[in-house]
């Protein structure tokens, strides 16, 4: 009778331990709020263990053309993203991949992918200005500042060029650029990862949001998915709100001087690539112990992760959304709309990954072992 | 004095000297199969030593030539861009797949002072994803590895363009990138994919991902190496790779002795390191060896089997050769016994033989172990008259004829020489039941004999009584018999001294 008993306890722990490793690192993949996985909910330290194959498929390489038959042997885009940076290289690094796969096909494809040194709007207008000078089948642009920029985009499609967005930063809803394909749940990644900070702190503490660029529709999608879940504890407190303007240096230097002014800082939520780099140095280096969250795969935020001076972060599969950019923008140039062929919001991922998931991560993305 | 080796010492001899001689055998064969393996071992170890370094040697000089003959195409092709006259961006994309294909550039590309990259199809800002591309950088000629982002590990070679100008704009410098994994091939095809190598960056980093045996795999290698081999060791392999200086290192690793080898690869920071596993090796000798020693094994068995079998054969005919003389031996005895029993006169038996005869009738005597028994003493008459008158010549042919007298007559009987003169003749079964009859024919013979002046014998005889206890009682009884005959045949013209 014992026996039988100790058996059945030991069978019921392995299911709830199975149902409960289950739900751990789920890639959010959101078409809407309700669609974005609670990957930060699920996703302490310890839960997210089991969840290395998803880890590793957070990012994927092995993409292959979909059977559209281009009408066309030679198409000819302009890409402008916000800033050079390493995150849109892994961008490009997918544009390139679906380059190759064309050309092996007997389709050229060629194209420009220009950026600033510093993301700024300005820039990215003129550069628009410029590319409507030239013969481009498609200009695809990751808006700089969805308010400056979405009224040029309206006017260049309704000049007759195509236009889409694509990568981190979508324009403002109603423009009439063709489509975009990115990140479309950037308020929920925002959301999800302040949820693991406010997990992580037990619902109470003083935090610090690193947005990004001003006017970046990402950055500020991202830092107003954390600004209301923060709202939604009584115990947490924002004490301080910066934006970076994705550099490392200047995130850095603002993480000095919140620190300096909020000793006792529980938590930084960063929301771009760049400013967890920066956090996590000034935190390393002052000893403090506040608790960073933030985005994406750069190599020397992922050594943070694994040294456990980051808590988590969310990493965008950037390689899939250069695939699918190089994809789209042929069809658009091949006049397509929006419909069967492709979306008018083709999303991408983002999976919630914690230290002992960046070993994995370090490998795939760097080669590390 | 002069000692004489015997037959058993020869044995004894011949026995141990063979052991030690089939011990010294087995022994030596056996020392002699391990000298023959260690010697084989460390003649390999150096041999698989001196290869590794010449492999690694090659292959660095394959990756050097690599190299240098890239940096060499770059400057044609920038040579070619720069006397084309190109006017725009389609014309320098065109030029540079003609460039491609011409020269086997792998992702050949320009950079601009704003170091924005052109390539056959792409036009991007690359100052991000190429961190050889910085200002410090760009002047000089310069290799680097990167890996960005899941791609494969490639192999940068960024060289200055020397005031280039396109359509009127400055480009500051060209680079190739070639995929690591398209350099592993090449250096892989060297040797089939015999032995592993990588190449490793001065800190030990692994830039081929390529495995370096099953124990150091793809990792850090003086990561995998700590621990593994000494202190000193480890730390003076660290700086040789730090300072370029080649070497080699040899550690245990899971039971199994691994050595590699690493040459500096000239241009570039970087080791090329070869390793083979010396366990194969040495198990491919064990193989070997084991194969010698089974041979070995075989022979000394069939060695000693033929040495038993020899020793054995030995043994017996030496058994049978002893027998033989020991044979030969008695035989020779029993001649030197009857040579010593015998009369050499007369060929019949002499006083020492019946005295012998004499002791064990006596011992059948005492023991009652006999009752048929007699004694008959023969006295040749006239024996010292014919040896003072005629000679001894004649003296012993008389006695030749008494003894075959007697000896015809005592056919049954056993006839002795005991004296000069006296013969004595023992009669036993047969020639004991006949003795009457014997005698008086022998008598009768006698006495014709005195007429014909030939051999005459006094005869006396007795026969064992209960009373007797000794043949020397049965012999008196008939040494009186026969004195008083010789006087009767005295009185019938014998001669005689009495």
């Amino acid at each position: 009778m014992w026996s039988f008993r100790r058996k059945n306890l030991i069978l019921s722990f392995a299911l709830l331990m199975s149902v409960f490793l289950t739900s751990c690192s789920v890639n959010s993949k959101g078409t809407g709020p309700g669609d974005s996985v609670d990957s930060a909910e699920s996703g302490n330290s310890a839960e997210s263990a089991n969840g290395s194959e998803v880890i590793s498929s957070a990012v994927d390489f092995d993409h292959e053309l979909d059977g559209y038959e281009p009408k066309k042997d030679h198409y000819n885009f302009y890409f402008t993203y916000k800033t050079v940076h390493p995150w849109w290289d892994a961008v490009a690094l997918g544009m390139e991949d679906a380059q190759r796969q064309y050309h092996d096909k007997g389709i050229t494809i060629t194209y420009e992918y220009m950026a600033p040194e510093a993301a700024s709007a300005e820039d990215q207008k003129e550069r628009l200005r410029a590319a409507e000078s030239k013969d481009f089948d498609v200009i695809g642009v990751d808006v700089a500042d969805a308010d400056i920029i979405s009224p040029i985009l309206d006017e260049m499609v309704d000049s007759g060029y195509k236009v889409m967005t694509f990568s981190s930063s979508d324009a403002h809803e109603g423009c009439k650029r063709i489509a975009y394909v990115g990140n479309t749940h950037n308020y929920e990644d925002g959301a999800d990862l302040t949820e693991a900070l406010c997990k992580k702190l037990d619902y109470k503490g003083k935090v610090a949001i690193l947005v990004g660029s001003v006017g970046a529709p990402c950055h500020e999608e991202r830092a107003a998915g954390a600004k209301d879940t923060i709202a939604k504890y009584s115990d947490m407190e924002i004490v301080a709100t910066e934006y970076d303007m994705d550099s490392v240096d200047l995130a850095y230097d603002l993480t000095l001087k919140i620190l300096e002014e909020n000793p006792d800082l529980d938590g930084i939520i960063c929301c771009n690539m760049s400013n967890p780099v920066g956090a996590a140095r000034a935190v390393k280096e002052k000893g403090h112990d506040a608790v960073i969250v933030g985005m994406d795969h750069d190599q020397e935020a992922l050594h943070y992760l694994k040294d456990g001076v980051i808590y988590c972060l969310g990493v965008q599969d950037c390689y899939s959304i250069g695939f699918d950019t190089i994809q789209i923008a042929v069809k658009i140039a091949d006049g397509n709309q929006p419909g069967e062929l492709f979306k008018e919001k083709t999303d991408e991922i983002t999976t919630v990954i914690y230290q002992e998931d960046a070993a994995v991560m370090l490998e795939l993305l760097y080669g590390e072992d | 004095m002069k000692k004489h080796i015997t037959k058993k010492q020869f044995i004894i001899t011949a026995i141990v000297g063979g052991i030690i001689m089939m011990a010294t055998v087995i022994i030596n064969t056996i020392m002699s199969t391990r000298q023959t393996t260690t010697a084989t071992n460390e003649a390999v170890s150096e041999v698989s030593s001196f290869y590794l370094e010449a492999m690694a040697d090659r292959r660095a000089k394959t990756v050097t030539n690599l190299i240098r003959s890239n940096f060499d195409h770059m400057d044609k092709a920038v040579e070619y861009i720069s006397n084309e006259g190109i006017e725009s961006q389609d014309e320098l994309r065109h030029t540079m797949g003609s460039i491609k294909s011409m020269l086997s550039l792998n992702r050949f590309a320009l950079v601009d002072d704003d170091k924005v990259v052109y390539t056959q199809y792409t036009t991007y800002t690359g100052g991000s994803r190429h961190p050889f591309l910085s200002d410090e950088n760009m002047d000089k000629q310069n290799v680097s590895t990167v890996s960005l982002y899941g791609s494969s590990k490639q192999l940068c070679l960024a060289a200055p363009t020397h005031d280039l100008e396109i359509a009127g704009k400055p480009y500051r410098a060209c680079f190739v990138q070639i995929d690591v994994s398209e350099i592993v091939d090449l250096l892989a095809f060297d040797d089939d994919g015999r032995t592993n190598f990588g190449i490793y960056s001065k800190n030990g980093e692994n830039l081929t991902e390529t495995e370096l045996g099953p124990y150091i795999s793809h990792h850090n290698l003086f990561d995998a190496l700590n621990g593994v081999i000494s202190e000193d060791d480890w730390n003076e392999n660290r700086e040789n790779f730090l300072n370029a200086v080649e070497g080699s290192i040899t550690f245990n690793a899971n039971g199994a002795e691994e050595t590699l080898c690493y040459v500096p690869i000239e241009d570039t920071d970087w080791m090329m390191v070869v390793l083979i596993r010396e366990s194969v090796i040495q198990d491919r000798i064990r193989s070997i060896s084991e194969k010698s020693l089974s041979a070995s094994k075989r022979h000394i068995v069939f060695t000693l089997s033929y040495s038993i079998i020899f020793f054995g054969v030995l043994m017996f005919m030496m058994k049978a050769l002893f027998n033989k003389d020991l044979q030969e031996e008695k035989e020779n005895s029993k001649t030197f016994r009857s040579m010593a029993s015998t009369d050499s006169l007369t060929g019949i038996r002499n006083k020492h033989a019946y005295t012998e005869a004499e002791s064990a009738l006596n011992r059948r005597i005492m023991e009652k172990d006999i009752e048929k028994l007699a004694i008959v003493v023969c006295d040749v008459n006239g024996l010292k008259i014919v040896n003072d008158t005629q000679g001894h010549a004649a003296g012993d042919k008389l006695i030749k004829d008494a003894s075959s007298m007697i000896c015809e007559y005592f056919s049954r009987g056993a006839v002795f020489r005991i004296g000069g003169d006296e013969f004595a003749v023992i009669l036993q079964d047969k020639g004991y039941e006949t003795i009457h009859e014997v005698i008086t024919e022998i008598n009768r013979a006698i006495e014709e004999n005195i007429k014909k002046k030939e051999v005459v014998i006094s005869i006396g005889y007795s026969e064992l009584t209960p009373e007797d206890k000794l043949v020397r009682d049965i012999f008196e009884r008939a040494d009186q018999m026969m004195y008083k005959r010789k006087q009767q045949l005295k009185l019938m013209g014998a001669q005689t001294r009495l």
